[in-house]
């Protein structure tokens, strides 16, 4: 097991470091921290701005339903655009350079280098995460927002990167070229955000499955700070399931040769 | 050390590799010769563990590589024909990332050890903190040689590891890769033909997926080259090739090219019977002039070319 761990980190390693050696990390770090400092000032904008209102006392206002959540919503769509960035190179560009001859004849398991590029790329997520947590911390100093649906907020972005990650994987594992993987990654990640789209148009029991494939679905209860077992059991599965399409496509990878 | 029994590989309709079968024992260097697109690189990923046969089996160091993929890996040291280098990592990053790779349960002081040490043996020492994406070709494959040598493995696979380097290098090379011989057991893949004369004990000639020869260079060469073969150039009009097959000794008497006034023959000669002299006289007596005689030995090459191309219908008319 502890070879199993170290084998991983010894491939996440090199992912972050291939990361942060070129400008990936880097360009798309500052992309998701002007867009997110976009939205933050949209909405601290509106935040504060003062109601129009007659009589009575002014209305109290809730920080973390009407700032904060509706940010991290936000946020969630901007990693649909992003996500595709950090995975799309992660096989196709070792497939093309002939890297990956390295990875497959060194005495490390596939799942292992599956698991060691997926840390990787999550490990970039969460970094970018963190950068806009700096944004939520400065909201302490002027409020009293409530900080566990932040966490929980936090969370199940992460949680919902993570899926993205694991199918951007496998899409990565099927191409040689990186921008078909990108392009075709945002596609499918797109498809599962508006699944849902088409349950009003169809019958009941479709209706409940495009609902409960969406991705969306599953974000908002985390946003409103609820932490539910439900939609936790959907990320794990669709990350798992991800990471195993990522398996079988490497594994007849070797196959056809 | 390495076992290869029957080996196949076939990619839907196409056999890559067709029945092969060879052992290389301990310190031994094999040289794989062939054509490109003979089945090479097929077969020594097959070795590697990078993809699995379609049918027979494969040992290494004592493990099968599909059974027990892991520790097969462990003792082998591969070199693929393009070095697979991370453009992003400095020689020293890549080699202490593969150095992690192959021997995490070491300890990091070791580990840095052994990258130094690689790197010492292959020349590289220089470009240590040089971006391996702006290395020199021949770097790149000093570098990706140090990859395969970090771990000493006991079985080192090197795919055509003399491609692209200029002639010091290349020495340099072979030298390096002699030198590893004994305590590494080594296959490598090469179309020079030089090579495999010059670095490896034996010799599997690989053609269209199968094994056409498999011998020491030396042997190969004597062994083909058969009874021995003269090359005679005459200056004379007439029949001379008549004449000249008269001579006691000589089976055969082939006319290979010529002009209005002189011209070459190939002659066929019995095994073990020096008829130079006698040819000289014949040709000598007739008032001829004998412009060149000097015997043919068959160079590797052309035993390549021979096994590969010409051999066909033969190995045709065998099954």
């Amino acid at each position: 097991m502890s070879r199993t761990i170290r084998n991983v980190m010894t491939i996440a390693g090199k992912e972050l470091r291939s990361y942060f050696g070129s400008p990936v990390a880097w360009v798309l770090m500052g992309l998701f921290a002007i867009l997110f400092g976009y939205f933050y000032n949209v909405y601290l904008n509106f935040f504060v701005s003062p109601m129009q209102q007659q009589f009575g006392p002014p209305p109290t206002k809730n920080v973390n339903s009407e700032m904060i959540r509706p940010l991290l919503q936000n946020a969630s769509v901007l990693i649909l655009f992003l996500l595709p960035m950090i995975t799309m190179r992660t096989y196709s560009e070792e497939k093309r350079s002939g890297t990956i001859e390295l990875l497959l004849t060194s005495p490390v398991t596939d799942v292992q280098i599956i698991l060691g590029k997926f840390v990787g790329a999550i490990g970039l997520y969460a970094g970018l995460l963190a950068v806009t947590f700096l944004y939520v911390i400065l909201l302490f100093g002027f409020g009293s927002p409530e900080w566990k649906p932040i966490l929980s907020g936090y969370l199940g972005l992460f949680l919902l990167g993570a899926s993205f990650v694991s199918i951007g994987l496998f899409i990565s594992s099927t191409t040689k070229n990186q921008m078909v993987a990108g392009a075709a990654s945002f596609v499918v990640l797109l498809m599962f955000w508006i699944i849902n789209w088409f349950a009003d148009s169809s019958g009941p029991t479709t209706a409940a499955i495009l609902n409960y494939l969406s991705v969306t679905q599953h974000f908002d209860d985390f946003g409103k700070g609820v932490i539910d077992t439900k939609h936790l059991v959907f990320y794990a599965s669709f990350i798992a399931f991800g990471l195993f399409l990522t398996l079988k496509s490497v594994d007849s990878e070797r196959w056809r040769g | 050390m390495i076992e290869v029994q029957h080996l196949t590989k076939r990619y839907g309709p196409v056999t890559a590799v067709d029945d092969v079968s060879f052992r290389v024992e301990k310190g031994e260097i094999l040289g794989f010769l062939g054509p490109n697109g003979a089945g090479k690189t097929t077969t020594m990923r097959v070795l590697t563990g990078y993809m699995p046969a379609t049918e027979g089996k494969a040992v290494v160091a004592g493990f099968d590589v599909f059974d027990q993929p892991i520790e097969a890996k462990a003792r082998t040291g591969y070199l693929p024909e393009t070095p697979p280098l991370y453009p992003d990592m400095t020689v020293r990053e890549y080699l202490q990332f593969v150095a992690r790779l192959k021997l995490g349960a070491l300890g990091r002081a070791e580990r840095s050890q052994r990258v130094e040490t690689a790197m010492r043996r292959t020349h590289v020492d220089d470009m240590a903190n040089r971006a391996c994406g702006k290395l020199s070709k021949g770097y790149r494959q000093r570098v990706g040689l140090a990859q395969a040598l970090i771990h000493d493995p006991d079985v080192l696979i090197l795919d055509e590891p003399t491609a692209g380097l200029d002639p010091k290098q290349i020495i340099e090379t072979r030298d390096l890769i002699r030198s590893l011989a004994g305590d590494h057991t080594i296959v490598l893949s090469t179309h020079i033909l030089p090579e495999v004369a010059q670095t490896c004990q034996r010799v599997v000639i690989i053609n269209k997926g199968r094994v056409v020869a498999e011998d020491t260079p030396d042997n190969l060469t004597h062994q083909l080259k058969g009874a021995a073969t003269l090359y005679v150039q005459v200056a004379a009009n007439g029949d001379t090739a008549d004449v000249l097959r008269a001579v006691p000794g000589i089976r055969g008497v082939l006319r290979v090219d010529g002009s209005a006034e002189t011209t070459g023959y190939e002659i066929d000669v019995e095994p073990n019977v020096d008829v130079r002299r006698e040819i000289a006289r014949t040709i000598v007596n007739r008032g001829w002039g004998l412009l060149e005689l000097r015997p043919l030995r068959m160079s590797l090459e052309e035993i390549f070319l021979q096994l590969t191309t010409e051999e066909q219908p033969e190995e045709a008319a065998r099954e």
